[in-house]
């Protein structure tokens, strides 16, 4: 049986009805050809599928599309305010080099957006805790760590940084 | 060439796909779509030695929604394998034909209209085996009786490899001290983040195009071609962006053959995707090694023979195993002057998934034996490790006798350096017990020369287009898999002819568009024969672009013409030239419209056997150890490595960091836990690779050479490094608590029983 | 892997949710953050018929913190609002760090510390420590409300004292005694920030400098998270003396029965148990002193 869901993605409204078997990250990727979130492991432990709901960072590929009636879902899609302005997560991971093969990217910049939305200044333990669901076999982290940390500087208000 | 010049070579240029990949643009294989597209699904073996008495397709074909199901019987019977030039090596086929040889092993696929339906037609499939014992590792396999995985090598033993020189016997005889040990290294997954996937499509000619995630994508085209009894042109590979590789994306692959010729039956482009319990449970994996190593030395830490014998569990197919084999003895005989050497590797079957090439192709294992066993000399001989290493280290003009000549060498200046920025000398002293520091060291190839794909174009080969507004197209068959090669073949081009970045559109790795040919990305290959290549073309169009300057000014032959901001003009007299356009312009003009274009190409000859050039370098590790539960915490990793001219310094740290996040899983806490042939651990809560907590602080230095055979004096990094942070760390653990590991990886329970405590 | 194919029912009260799983029968499962069921279905493991899904259920995600009537947490309440629960880093500071160093940030984002229980691996991260606070679990069910000692919910890997239409509603955990002091200590081979090849959780009660309880819970190393009742009498009505406590921990150790998985051999983690528990006693006794001393 299929089940009638409502849906924002990305600012969005989108109507399925979708299978209570098929996960958030299936529809994404297949039935709103949102392909930026990845799926790279598909049990929880990657973070390539990592996505924002309703303001927390979960994984796409453990949440079934059927419990997003009504939720708020930002995908790497999302994330730049507009097609030629780039969001600073996103600024910053390009200029310092934290991507490479780029399949972790999406779901790495999503789990960044969540822990500055809390912590605009974490430390590079907090930094690297906070992404500890995120695996990468390319960087090694540490630019990721650093663009995380630039990141976080540029989104603060100057007037904290200033301090 | 004096460094001030350069406006784009050495400088942090961020990669140019940073963008896509950033917001999420960049297309990988399963994020392709196609109209009428089908999903397939593999049917593998869940035995890992067994004869195939009958396979039962009949209830899955008739499903509803099933497209197509094929068995080794639906295909051509054709063996692949990457050494086509040696075709006794080819031992593959897309679908077991009458055995299965391992855990996983490809014997029937489906397309249907969705994955769900896909599924459930594979478990439709009825197949009736006759059950085989199976060899689960190397003894076993060696074994007087053992049974046989392939018949075409009754002994199991697939290929052996053979290097010596100088008087061996002679040799150990001379020497004051003799070290034998064995050591025993483990398979470990290339854990690339994208799991394989691919799209093929059937064209209205019933060519094919296949969209897959691969290092090699002209392997996969001739492979391909040869599997399906087409012609090479009539298949056309393109790669997409690709999430890693490793070594695990260089070989035609059954689902990229499946894919293809389901595509061709069915009319309807077919995609694969795996899932990461199939490539962990069943892909490749580096290779497992038992290795029996034998060194002489005088007193004074003079190093006079080595003996090696080393064998690879290979798994059930050759793979890239040949080439391990034979790398390894080379490995083995780098970084230091060893007066005789002599190497005997053998590549064994057994009844597990194919080991194959893995970054460093055979250098991790190899380098942890030969590392570990120099210090082990170096605490026996009563010399810092560091000190006898120097006593021993290659330099530039080094031979090994008939195989390969060192040309640049900077190891020498890599152990000062590190041994200068680790604090290595009061940190050798000083620690307390549960605190020590080690050293390992590797030397990489940069490139092949061996062609055992028998290829008949060259190497690498680049085209390059330029246009009247200034802009150049570069095409290169070459495979950006994240190290970035794309950016730095960019770097190349542009400085080369005073462009910007952005000047240059970039077509790569498109078999149908790109010019023949290029072996793909491995053993670190791309900058110097991609780059290579890249320069040929770019120099032949700035000949005939200064020949247009020199004309229209009437320059006197003896001006040099420069390339710089846009313009080409004479040196020294920047007005008299033109803007880069107007340059094409006139060259189109005197050509009455023929485009500017120029081909180039990088072939290494007369380089020996094994590499145009080699990287060198040496890492210092400082680990604390828990002695009550084993736990091993890497404090730091100190770096200094020789790569040539940096291209790309930000691209080269980011190829060092993630090589030391690999050399710690490597060291520490990834590995196949087997029962059998069977792999336990198939996800990643339990292949346990490092994560961002785990990583160490890092500090590494550059050590500045110029390699003659490189484009502008570059080599290989990032793939040798992912060969000295396990010895590094195994000297640092016996540093910091009297415990020796020759047995990868050092597990807690391995350290507590090392200790008497377990 | 495509997942076995399911229906889905959001119930909005306990009473729908336990009428829903009464109609289902057995192949209806609860879920909750479905971290753990999830991943079972798609790895083809569980193949139920239907699953409820607990969390548009209002209220059933309250955390409250109260002197008198200890910490509740409720069955949807998520992994990462109990680590980050100020009354709870406050007052249950070992029930906080157990809930935030289980799994990933996206786990704890979903998935709940009943879950946790309810899934009832022998290495759930978030029982030992519950167990030696004395936690009870509540459940709803077709005949009414009950209440159970945690320690006696998990019967075997997976498997629960549950009956069929049960569900558990909310865990927990009394006020802490005066002069008690609590800690969880795990280890895994990756070192930080994963799953758990051992765990010892503990709670002692100290009067001055005796002992006068003592609950030692050890994770992963019997077919449930299991408490050591001999190590636990050793300490009891004693002076917690670093002897004492090696002693303890040693019969802690001898008490439990481990097994060789992917994870870690038999002999290491019996070897593990005595070196955790010594370190959980240690810094249990250590915060039952601090508090004792701020008085």
């Amino acid at each position: 049986m299929k089940h009638d869901i409502s849906l924002t993605v990305n600012g969005d409204t989108y109507t399925l009805a979708v299978e209570a078997w098929r996960t958030l990250n299936e529809v994404l990727r297949e039935d709103l050809n949102l392909t930026g979130t990845k799926l790279g492991c598909g049990s929880g432990d990657c973070g390539a599928c990592t996505v924002i709901v309703d303001g927390k960072s979960v994984s796409s590929c453990l949440t079934l599309a059927v419990e997003m009636d009504g939720r708020r879902i930002l995908t790497v899609e999302g994330l730049a305010p507009s097609g030629e302005t780039l969001h600073p997560i996103q600024e910053a991971f390009i200029e310092k080099g934290a991507i490479q093969c780029g399949f972790c990217t999406p779901g790495m910049e999503l789990s960044a957006l969540h822990l500055l939305k809390t912590n605009p200044l974490p430390s590079d333990t907090q930094i690297r805790s906070a992404i500890s669901g995120n695996l990468c076999r390319c960087t090694g982290y540490n630019k990721i760590v650093d663009a995380i940390a630039e990141a976080g500087r540029r989104m603060d208000p100057p007037s904290k940084t200033g301090r | 060439m004096p460094m001030e010049t350069k406006t784009l070579i050495g400088k942090d240029v961020p990669r140019t796909d940073g963008r896509a990949k950033a917001t999420g643009q960049a297309i990988y294989a399963d994020d392709i779509k196609l109209p009428g597209m089908l999903y397939g699904k593999l049917l593998r073996s869940p035995l890992p030695h067994a004869r195939i008495l009958s396979i039962d397709t009949r209830r899955a074909a008739a499903m509803p929604g099933v497209r197509c199901v094929i068995t080794g019987q639906d295909i051509p019977r054709v063996t692949y394998g990457n050494w086509r030039l040696f075709p006794g090596t080819q031992d593959e086929y897309a679908l077991a034909m009458d055995k299965v040889r391992f855990i996983g092993d490809e014997v029937a696929a489906v397309a249907a209209v969705d994955r769900e339906t896909a599924q459930a037609a594979i478990e439709q499939i009825y197949v009736e085996y006759e059950e085989l014992p199976g060899v689960f590792d190397v003894d076993a396999s060696l074994a007087t009786g053992a049974p046989v995985v392939h018949d075409t090598s009754p002994t199991n033993i697939s290929i052996d490899r053979k290097i010596a020189y100088g008087d061996i016997e002679a040799g150990f005889a001379a020497s004051d001290y003799v070290r034998e040990d064995t050591f025993t290294v483990h398979a470990v997954s290339h854990a690339y983040m994208e799991p394989c996937a691919c799209v093929a499509q059937s064209d209205l000619d019933g060519r094919i195009t296949l969209w897959t995630s691969t290092q090699t994508p002209y392997i996969v085209q001739c492979l391909l071609a040869s599997t399906m009894n087409m012609r090479e042109n009539d298949i056309r590979v393109i790669k997409p962006a690709v999430g890693g590789g490793f070594g695990g994306k260089m070989e035609l692959r059954p689902w990229e053959f499946c894919a293809a010729f389901m595509a061709r039956k069915t009319g309807r482009p077919v995609k694969f995707t795996l899932t990461r319990e199939e490539e962990l449970a069943f892909g490749r994996r580096r290779h497992p090694m038992t290795i029996h190593s034998k060194v002489g030395f005088k007193n004074d830490g003079t190093l006079v023979a080595k003996d090696l014998h080393i064998y690879l569990d290979g798994g059930a197919y050759n793979a890239m195993g040949p080439t391990a084999t034979f790398l390894s003895g080379n490995f083995g005989a780098m970084l230091y002057r060893y007066p005789s050497y002599r190497y005997l590797g053998e590549h064994v079957y057994t009844n597990k998934p194919p080991a194959s090439a893995m970054r460093g192709f055979g250098a991790p294992q190899t380098l942890f034996a030969a590392e570990t066993q120099m210090n082990i000399a170096a605490e026996e001989l009563g010399i810092d490790p560091i000190q006898i290493r120097l006593k021993n280290a290659m330099v530039s003009g080094d031979e090994l006798p008939g195989v390969a000549t060192i040309s640049s060498c900077g190891f020498v200046e890599s152990l000062k350096e590190v041994r200068r920025i680790s604090g290595w000398s009061r940190k050798r002293k000083n620690l307390k017990t549960g605190r020590g520091v080690g050293i390992g060291c590797y030397s990489f190839i940069s490139g092949g020369v061996f062609n055992w794909f028998n290829t008949q174009y060259p190497f690498s080969a680049a085209e390059v287009r330029a246009f009247d507004d200034g802009t150049v197209h570069l095409l290169s068959m070459a495979s950006d898999i994240g190290q970035g090669s794309d950016t730095v073949l960019k770097q190349i081009l542009a400085e080369t002819l005073g462009l910007k970045m952005e000047d240059i559109r970039l077509t790569a790795a498109d078999t149908a568009m790109t010019p023949q040919a290029d072996l793909g990305t491995w053993g670190s290959r791309v900058t110097l024969m991609a780059g290579n290549a890249v320069l040929d073309a770019a120099n032949k169009i700035k000949e005939r672009l200064a020949g247009a300057v020199s004309a229209r000014y009437n320059l006197n032959v003896i001006f040099d013409i420069e390339f710089a901001d846009g313009r080409v003009y004479a040196a020294g007299k920047p007005d008299r030239g033109m803007t880069f356009g107007e340059a094409v312009a006139f060259v189109q003009k005197t050509q009455r419209g023929e485009p500017l274009v120029a081909r180039g190409s990088y072939t290494p000859r007369g380089k020996g056997l094994v590499s145009p050039a080699f990287s060198f370098g040496a890492q210092v590790a400082e680990v604390t150890v828990d002695t009550d539960t084993g736990q091993i915490q890497v404090e730091k990793m100190w770096t200094a490595h020789d790569c040539g001219t940096v291209l790309n310094p930000m691209a080269v740290e980011g190829q060092l960091e993630g090589s030391v996040q690999m050399g710690l899983g490597y060291a520490l806490s990834e590995q196949f836990v087997m029962d059998g042939g069977k792999t336990l651990n198939t996800t990643f809560l339990d292949y346990k690779m490092p994560n961002a907590a785990d990583m160490p602080p890092g500090e590494s230095v550059c050590i500045d050479t110029f390699e003659p055979e490189g484009p502008m004096g570059a080599k290989e990094a990032g793939e040798g490094l992912a060969s000295p942070t396990a010895p590094a760390i195994a000297e640092a653990v016996f540093h910091a608590t009297g415990y020796r590991c020759k047995d990868l990886p050092i597990t807690p329970e391995k350290v507590l029983k090392g200790l008497g405590k377990l | 892997m495509p997942a076995a194919q399911f229906d889905y029912i959001a119930p909005t009260t306990v009473d729908e949710a336990v009428a829903a799983l009464v109609n289902g029968g057995k192949d209806t499962r609860v879920m909750a953050g479905g971290t753990d069921l999830i991943v079972k279905i798609r790895h083809r493991m569980l193949f139920p018929t239907c699953i409820v899904n607990l969390k548009r259920i209002a209220g059933l995600d309250a955390i409250s913190v109260d002197k008198k009537n200890g910490l509740t947490i409720g069955a949807t309440a998520l992994l990462a609002d109990v680590a980050a629960n100020k009354g709870i880093r406050r007052h249950y500071p070992t029930v906080a760090e157990a809930a935030g160093a289980t799994a990933n940030v996206q786990v704890r984002n979903m998935g709940t510390v009943v879950g946790n229980l309810c899934n009832a691996s022998p290495s759930a991260d978030n029982a030992p420590t519950l167990m030696a606070m004395g936690a009870t679990v509540d459940i709803a069910g077709p005949s009414g409300g009950r209440s159970m000692p945690l320690d006696q919910f998990f019967q075997g890997p997976g498997v629960t004292a549950l009956e069929t239409g049960e569900i558990v509603i909310a865990v927990r955990v009394p006020p802490p005694p005066a002069g008690s002091g609590t800690a969880y200590h795990s280890l895994s081979q990756r070192g930080k920030l994963d799953c758990s090849a051992v765990g010892v959780g503990t709670m002692i009660v100290l009067n001055d400098d005796q002992c006068t309880d003592a609950r030692i819970i050890v994770g992963a190393c019997a077919p449930v998270p299991m408490r050591t009742r001999a190590a636990e009498k050793m300490l009891i009505g004693k002076r917690m003396t670093d002897t004492l406590i090696r002693q303890a921990a040693q019969t802690a150790s001898e008490e439990t029965s481990p097994i060789t998985d992917v994870r870690a051999s038999a002999s290491y983690r019996w070897k593990m148990v005595a070196v955790l528990a010594i370190r959980a006693l240690t810094d249990a006794r250590q915060m039952a002193l601090r508090k004792s001393t701020s008085k």
